[in-house]
């Protein structure tokens, strides 16, 4: 059920552990806005229990605060094959078999992210031509679109390394 | 049969084909989802929701409670709870015959009213309490088979990622899907615990006693449990009784995860990015999946296939306990081939209609429903009856991940004993399963008394 499997010796060696040490980073600073999610919850909860003045807007906060956490975990995700995948079917599959369906993965999320990043680009477009805001602090909503767009970005480019590694791994079982 | 049913149809087809072939659960939902719209619908519209189907997906609040709880979990894992538990069970149980196995199952429990997910349970709990099982010479498969039946626990017993996830699909309350799993996860633990001194008394060389705990030595390891009841009392309790939404309490129950392992000195700036970075992968899977179904969900409703479905059922003719029994054992060979999350999102939307079908339908009296229940009622019951059977895949094979991961760190277990060992847990839970069915009461009376 887990594809989860060393990427390391994907090269040249340089890009490739730069854009390795972003897409990280990247997943770390999405956590850093889940973190931040948190405070205000427990900000809320405490001062609404204490003095009745829960966090302004922790709602909308929480709500966009989240999505925009899970947009940037998801290159990681990509990249560490966190993605879950039944192999029951495929157990006695060779290496070869193993690394050409690894690949129309990698092939399936690189299309899905070069879609999305079309599709939300004009959704931001639309955003910023026709304003919509959160509701109590008025948030532009097309902000959240802005790191969702990287993350998709970074989700295309995770997807090709993992693509590189197993078209390596499928040349080096031939 | 219509031509949009008959696509539905071949693009289930389609997806059991593009699991079957390793292709990331997440992946192959989105990928027939999006293609069985665009076929039923034509592009425009398919392309004109994708504007804002993702970031709409990823920011329903009511799913905001599950990086908070998945969080907490990996706070809680880094913060080394799950050690201070395990001693703790140990010194109050320990000196019994298997009295080190009821504490590994004692300490799942603690753990698992913590942490929403099993893996981590059973990984985490196997570290601490498999070099203990060892030392006091317990058998392989005893040892082993009870870590990764624990490790159900961390599921079983609230918060419970798929319990959310199931309470989302079928509009329930969240609040009292965790309140109705409260009794079936203690009866599980008294379960686990009995069938581990049912197993000693039989073969007593499985499970030896362990040594009596001095005095100051007990006194010291039950203090030691003392952050895992607080935060549990606090965040747990806090949204049993209705005092917090679950969202801000899980938020603040991470925080006093955090602040504690802080305090001690086991969450450093390294431990953090850890959890940040398992968080990050649990998440994003999850949420992938999310979105996954979401699209899928579209796609069968155009395509009329649940529908289709429960009228195909509801006329089969079938006693409507039959039909409980048949979806459950559906859900338990399900279970053998994905996990436990894709496949709450992929049966329940067409599982769920049937159910409250042979029940009577939506607005049914209690005295005229098939099941005695109100359709209100029957969602919890089947809820915690569908979390059982869907965890039941983790310690089944061929999959069963909890074996996998116990016996990833017993190298010295066969894995074959380590299933040997599972298999009276296994036994248990089906026994539970029909204990919950004959008894829904044990579901549904913690939340009727709380609701008041």
């Amino acid at each position: 059920m887990s594809g989860a499997e060393s990427t390391r010796r994907a090269g040249p060696p340089g890009a490739a552990q730069l854009a390795r040490r972003a897409i990280e980073l990247w997943a770390v600073l999405g956590g850093a806005v889940l973190v931040a999610v948190v405070l205000v919850n427990a900000w809320s909860i405490v001062a609404g229990a204490t003095v009745n003045r829960p966090f302004p807007g922790d709602f909308e906060l929480t709500q966009m605060g989240v999505a925009v956490a899970v947009f940037c975990f998801l290159p990681y995700c990509q990249l560490a094959g966190a993605n879950v995948t039944a192999d029951i079917f495929t157990a006695r599959a060779g290496p070869r078999a193993v690394a050409a369906m690894k690949g129309l993965g990698s092939l399936i999320a690189f299309g899905f992210a070069a879609l999305l990043i079309w599709r939300m680009s004009d959704g931001l477009a639309d955003y910023i031509r026709y304003p919509q805001t959160t509701t109590i602090l008025r948030i532009p909503l097309w902000w959240a679109f802005v790191p969702a767009l990287v993350s998709l970005a970074l989700l295309g480019l995770a997807s090709l390394m993992t693509l590189s590694e197993q078209l390596r791994a499928l040349r080096r079982s031939n | 049969m219509d031509q949009s049913l008959l696509i539905g149809l071949a693009g289930l087809g389609v997806l059991v084909a593009l699991i079957a072939i390793r292709v990331p659960i997440a992946y192959a939902m989105i990928l027939v989802g999006g293609g069985g719209v665009t076929l039923l619908n034509g592009a425009p519209i398919f392309l004109n929701q994708l504007k804002d189907l993702a970031y709409a997906q990823f920011s329903i609040y009511d799913l905001s409670v599950i990086p908070m709880f998945i969080l907490m979990g990996a706070l809680a894992t880094q913060a080394g709870l799950s050690r201070d538990l395990f001693r703790a069970a140990n010194a109050w149980l320990g000196w019994l015959r298997g009295g080190v196995a009821m504490s590994a199952i004692a300490a799942c429990a603690g753990f698992g009213a913590v942490c929403g997910s099993s893996l981590a349970t059973a990984s985490t709990m196997g570290k601490v309490a498999l070099p203990e099982l060892r030392r006091y010479n317990y058998s392989g498969a005893l040892g082993t088979g009870t870590l990764a039946a624990g490790g159900v626990l961390g599921i079983l017993i609230p918060p419970s990622v798929v319990l959310i996830v199931y309470a989302v699909i079928v509009e329930a309350n969240v609040v009292t899907m965790f309140q109705a799993a409260l009794i079936p996860g203690l009866l599980a633990v008294l379960l686990f615990m009995a069938t581990i001194a049912l197993t000693v008394a039989v073969f007593p060389k499985s499970g030896p006693k362990g040594s009596r705990p001095s005095r100051r030595e007990f006194l010291r390891a039950t203090a030691g449990m003392a952050p895992v009841v607080l935060v549990f009392g606090a965040v747990i309790g806090g949204i049993y009784f209705g005092l917090f939404n679950p969202t801000p309490a899980a938020a603040a129950g991470a925080l006093l995860v955090a602040l504690y392992g802080m305090a001690r000195g086991s969450i450093r700036l390294a431990e953090l990015r850890e959890a940040l970075l398992e968080t990050a992968r649990t998440t994003g899977m999850i949420f992938l999946i999310l979105l996954g179904a979401e699209m899928l969900k579209i796609f069968m409703a155009r395509g009329g296939v649940p529908q289709a479905m429960t009228a195909w059922i509801a006329g089969a003719g079938l006693e409507p306990m039959t039909v409980l029994i048949l979806l459950l054992v559906v859900l338990i060979l399900l279970g053998c081939l994905m996990d436990s999350l894709s496949m709450i999102l992929l049966a329940i939307p067409f599982f769920w209609p049937v159910i409250v079908e042979m029940n009577g339908g939506d607005l049914v009296t209690a005295a005229d429903a098939a099941f005695g229940m109100s359709a209100q009622e029957l969602k919890i019951w089947f809820g915690i009856l569908a979390l059982i059977v869907v965890e039941l895949g983790l310690i089944t094979p061929p999959v069963g991940m909890n074996v996998f991961i116990i016996s990833s760190l017993a190298k010295d277990v066969p894995m074959r004993e380590t299933f040997l060992g599972v298999a009276p847990f296994l036994a248990v839970e089906i026994v539970r399963v029909g204990l919950l069915i004959a008894f829904p009461a044990l579901a549904l009376w913690l939340p009727r008394v709380l609701s008041g």
